[in-house]
């Protein structure tokens, strides 16, 4: 250890390689990412079985509190205006929240990524086309855009009682909405770090023994940027959820299967703040809020781990 | 500044236009039942005939684009839909209302367009001063119990979607507390003695949701700038400025500051497609007449022509906003003026 | 009026000091107020720089001392990571977050700088010492005119006006070798060469009495390093300058210093006129750096490497550090820290093979067996 490095700190120990499970670990390390990663756990553990802690999902029919209740012994989150427990409803709201950032979070990566690493390697005009592209859906407000096409889907699909993953088709196109409306980020991100890798001798080497661009794409490129796609996707899952919740509460969502954006858009319609009843949108609130931030943590500490440039200096 | 960036990024700018103004096309095709809707305004019991007729005049009978494949062979007709819907765009014709009857989609758009201007024009100038200041000053101390707690807070606030501010600011201040009114924009059904009375009234009105939407940017633009100083913070002319002895007030105001400044103005940009999200949601929760929610109201009522006014008015803004963003870039940095 | 010092010091106050009058002329130096009549230029007394890391302490520069006297060239070479920039830094105090001096002293005119305060630093900065940095081509600030940026210690450490520092600014580029309408650019629109020639002037802006160039050749071509060499050298002469100049490049050092200072892990290894050390060379460590060095004209052979590498500066080895590599390594090496010898020929050397009162011959120490 010399000077220069006790200045700047020790190398990193390689950032960018290394397995995806190397990578959470070193995450884990770090107080904020293990803070994050705990809240996400704690969240993660109440999506996938709800129904374990809470019983069904209740309904106007099955609710068995009195309208609007403030919280109570009986019912710690109180009532909303169907008489529903609002605890039961947060919980089961955290299930769907989650299935639709997954699942939305999975196609907007895919394509990102697909884009990203097809126009950075094959560049030229197919990586000038892609990038217009790209750029167009990150200057205009792709909210705004998918204000329009989900209705225009909706109509489309029809709205049958179809269940993709336990989850509505109403709320499917909601993710392919989101997919289709977020992806141009994470591949600019890819973009870069395939025209970095690009670069680099393996892929020379690659080619020089004959193999095809498909080839390499798949076998050369995509490994070594599997850590930043990972660390990329923790940040779009939380872009994710607040997109949801936002279109949801501005009425896109479905009142049969509600997200914590579909009982907020309830509280507001019944006009909770107005009257005081702050027990209906807190509690959905305070799960966006901390969703989100226990996301942007673990996605701020991914991206520290993976830039070396950060490490070690004052 | 150099001809050639300006003429680059307008290029780009109108290009991007041009690209929105295709979506939006695309996006009137795929309507649902859209064509006929538009030209019957809702006008019942309609006769084929009157179908007919109208469109003709719509030239819906026309080919879509400028090029397409008929039996006959490939036909280039610049008598098409696209052309025509450009054309109209271009003049400022967006089509009827569903809805309003009688009323251009630009008449509505007119209507609502300046309680959002003010909201939102008003609440970047905010955020910008004082997320900017905010996040300079943590930056540039780095550590101190200042910066963790305003670290933290921006990071609680950058989570929390706007709407969910406005909700509970709502519930503190108006309903708690009874400083402010609950909703709209002005009082309905006052009349206003003077011209004084009218402004107060609407200052009391605007002032829930302005907070709202300051504090949700503030968050961001704090972080970014943060960011940014820290960076320049180990840039070398920084231990140069240091090494001459400079005052830390000198070297963060004329050596950290006006670097910082450069990716920040960048990011604040992309980041104006993120914010209209958050300001048609505020404008929900407090029911201010602007865009916002006219945009909510034509996606209830299924307005299409409005939703797409809508659409094409924010897009068309956000680009030019892009677009001043990048000649204050070029101001800013010579390095890119070459 | 100097900005930085604080109410109630004895620092010099008006602009009265070290005035710049016209760039270029050798004039007699105003000392600071608090200076020691008689003491050398600078003198640095076992200095000691720690860094921390994590857990660890980093001994980047554990006990070197030298002299610079008025009028000098030093050169401080070594390999990467022996301390010669944190050496460096240490004078100015320009020291990263985690470092800090531990040890020793700093005496400038007599003047302790290692025992000063943060601010109270700040006066003797640039108006003393200044430092053309390592890579300077980045050390430039980017959205600001070259002129400007020379101008600004002018402005703000002398209390001059903006007028009389601009056009002193110009005759500072002049110096230098850049024409006066170029201050006018941006630092990108400048070449390599130039930026680092401007990096010079500004260096000399406050007059100072000291110039530090850390690497001042490294990433630039031969071309324009020998041209750089020589205006140092001509600055030098002009103005009297005293400077020190860190680099790993031995052959800079023979060009353009008088004395030089090989460091080794943290410590000096020899110190010397430039003529005695290259040619009879004594420390084991010297003797192999000049060796390293291809020579162009000798006959082609493998290149004489050191085996090895330095050794981590958080557990240094006991006595001599570089013991573990070194060719005449004896038991003693590994024990106990050589002292430093100081010969007739004005060459000190830190190292067992040359004990106290020798003759300049290696004296080997029986092994004990």
């Amino acid at each position: 250890m010399t000077a220069a490095d006790a200045a700047f700190g020790a190398p990193a120990p390689r950032g960018l390689a290394g397995s995806p499970i190397g990578l959470l670990v070193r995450l884990v390390r770090r107080p904020e990412g293990a803070f994050g990663a705990l809240i996400l756990a704690v969240f993660a553990v109440l999506a996938i079985a709800p129904e374990l802690f809470v019983g069904p999902l209740q309904t106007a029919v099955t609710a068995p509190g009195t309208r609007l209740s403030p919280p109570s012994p009986e019912f710690p989150f109180g009532t909303d205006e169907l008489r529903r427990d609002m605890l039961n409803l947060t919980v089961h709201g955290a299930r769907v929240s989650m299935a639709i950032g997954l699942l939305a979070t999975l196609v907007t990566v895919f394509i990102g990524a697909v884009v990203g690493i097809v126009a950075g390697f094959l560049g030229g005009r197919v990586d000038a086309i892609l990038m217009r592209i790209t750029d167009f859906f990150l200057v205009i407000p792709t909210f705004v855009l998918a204000l329009i096409l989900t209705p225009i889907i909706r109509d489309l699909v029809g709205s049958g009682s179809a269940q993709v993953l336990g989850i509505r088709m109403t709320l499917i196109v909601i993710v392919i909405v989101i997919g289709i409306t977020s992806w141009s980020s994470t591949a600019r991100i890819i973009r870069s770090q395939t025209l970095s890798l690009k670069e680099r001798a393996f892929v020379d080497r690659a080619r020089v023994i004959g193999a095809g661009g498909g080839h390499i794409m798949r076998r050369h490129i995509l490994p070594n940027v599997i850590n930043l796609i990972v660390a990329n996707a923790v940040l779009v899952f939380a872009g994710a959820v607040l997109t949801e919740t936002t279109l949801s509460f501005v009425g896109l969502g479905d009142p049969f299967q509600p997200s914590w954006g579909q009982l907020l858009e309830a509280a507001r319609t019944v006009g909770a703040p107005g009257l005081g009843a702050w027990w209906y949108f807190v509690p959905p609130g305070v799960g966006i809020v901390l969703v989100v931030f226990a996301f942007t943590l673990v996605g701020g500490a991914l991206d520290d781990l993976l830039n070396p440039k950060r490490r070690g200096r004052r | 500044m150099s001809g050639s960036y300006l003429a680059r990024r307008l290029s780009s700018a109108l290009f991007t236009i041009a690209l929105i103004v295709v979506v939006n096309f695309i996006l009137f095709r795929a309507m649902p039942g859209s064509p006929e809707r538009v030209i019957l305004r809702g006008t019942p019991n309609v006769t084929p005939a009157q179908l007919e007729a109208a469109r003709e005049r719509w030239g819906l009978n026309d080919p879509i684009f400028p090029i397409s494949f008929e039996e006959a062979g490939v036909v280039v007709s610049a008598d098409n839909q696209f052309f025509k819907f450009v054309g109209a765009t271009v003049a400022g014709d967006l089509g009827y209302s569903f809805v309003a009857r009688g009323q251009t989609v630009g008449d509505v758009l007119a209507q609502r367009i300046w309680p959002t201007v003010i909201l939102f024009g008003l609440g970047e100038l905010v955020a910008i001063v004082l997320g900017l200041a905010l996040g300079a000053y943590t930056g540039w101390r780095r550590g101190g119990g200042v910066d963790l707690v305003g670290n933290g807070v921006s990071l609680v606030l950058y989570s929390t979607p706007y709407f969910l501010l406005g909700m509970a600011l709502l519930l503190v201040f108006a309903t708690g507390l009874r400083w402010f009114p609950t909703f709209g924009m002005l009082t309905a059904g006052v009349t206003y003695p003077d011209l004084g009375a009218r402004l107060v009234d609407f200052l009391a009105h605007l002032a829930l949701p302005l907070t709202t939407v300051s504090l949700g940017l503030v968050g961001q633009y704090a972080i970014v700038m943060r960011s940014s100083i820290v960076e320049t913070l180990s840039d070398d002319y920084v231990t140069t400025a240091r090494g001459m002895g400079l005052s830390e007030g000198r070297i963060l105001r004329h050596h950290a500051l006006p670097n910082a400044l450069l990716p920040t103005v960048s990011l604040i940009a992309i980041n104006l497609g993120y914010v209209v999200a958050g300001a048609i949601t505020v404008e929900v929760v407090f029911n201010w007449p602007g865009l916002g929610t006219l945009a909510v109201e034509a996606l209830t009522a299924r307005d299409y022509p409005v939703l797409q006014g809508v659409f094409l008015l924010l897009s068309v803004s956000v680009v030019l906003a892009n677009l001043v963003a990048d000649l204050i870039y070029g101001l800013l940095d010579p390095r890119v003026r070459t | 009026m100097t900005t930085g010092a604080p109410a109630g010091s004895a620092t010099s106050a008006g602009p009265a000091t070290n005035s710049p009058g016209t760039a270029g002329e050798r004039r007699p130096r105003t000392l600071p107020k608090q200076a020691v009549p008689g003491a050398p230029l600078l003198e640095v007394d076992d200095l000691r720089t720690y860094f921390a890391l994590g857990s660890d302490t980093v001994r980047a520069v554990d006990g070197v001392s030298f002299r610079l006297d008025a009028g000098e060239a030093l050169g401080i070479a070594g390999e990467s990571g022996c301390g010669k920039t944190t050496t460096a830094l240490s004078l100015v105090r320009l020291l990263p977050g985690n470092a800090r001096i531990v040890g020793g002293a700093v005496r400038l005119y007599g003047i302790d700088l290692a025992a000063k305060s943060d601010t109270a630093i700040r006066r003797y900065r640039w108006r003393e010492i200044s430092i053309v940095f390592q890579g300077a081509m980045n050390a430039l600030n980017p959205v600001t005119r070259v002129r400007d940026q020379v101008a600004e210690p002018i402005v703000e450490r002398l209390g001059v006006g903006r007028r009389a520092a601009n056009r002193r600014a110009g005759d500072l580029l002049e110096l230098v070798g850049i024409p006066r309408a170029r201050g006018s650019a941006y630092p990108h629109e400048l070449s390599g060469g130039m930026r680092q020639r401007a990096m010079i002037a500004m260096a000399l802006a406050c007059d100072p009495a000291i110039v530090i160039g850390d690497e001042p050749t490294t990433a630039l071509d031969v071309m324009v390093q020998a041209q750089i060499l020589d205006l140092l050298e001509r600055l030098r002469e002009r103005l009297g300058l005293s400077l020190i100049l860190i680099t790993h490049d031995l052959s800079v050092i023979a060009e353009t210093c008088d004395r030089v200072l090989i460091m080794y892990a943290g410590r000096v290894a020899e110190e010397g006129p430039v003529g005695e050390v290259f040619t009879r060379p004594r420390h084991p460590y010297t003797q192999k750096l000049l060796a390293a060095f291809p020579n162009i004209r000798a006959d082609r052979r493998a290149l004489d490497v050191i085996p090895g590498s330095p050794p981590d500066l958080r557990t240094p080895p006991p006595g001599c550090r570089f013991a573990p590599r070194c060719p005449a390594a004896m038991a003693v090496c590994s024990e106990v820290v050589p002292p430093d010898v100081r010969f007739a020929d004005r060459v000190r050397v830190a190292c067992h093979l040359y004990p106290e009162g020798s003759s300049g011959e290696p004296v080997p120490v029986a092994a004990t067996p």
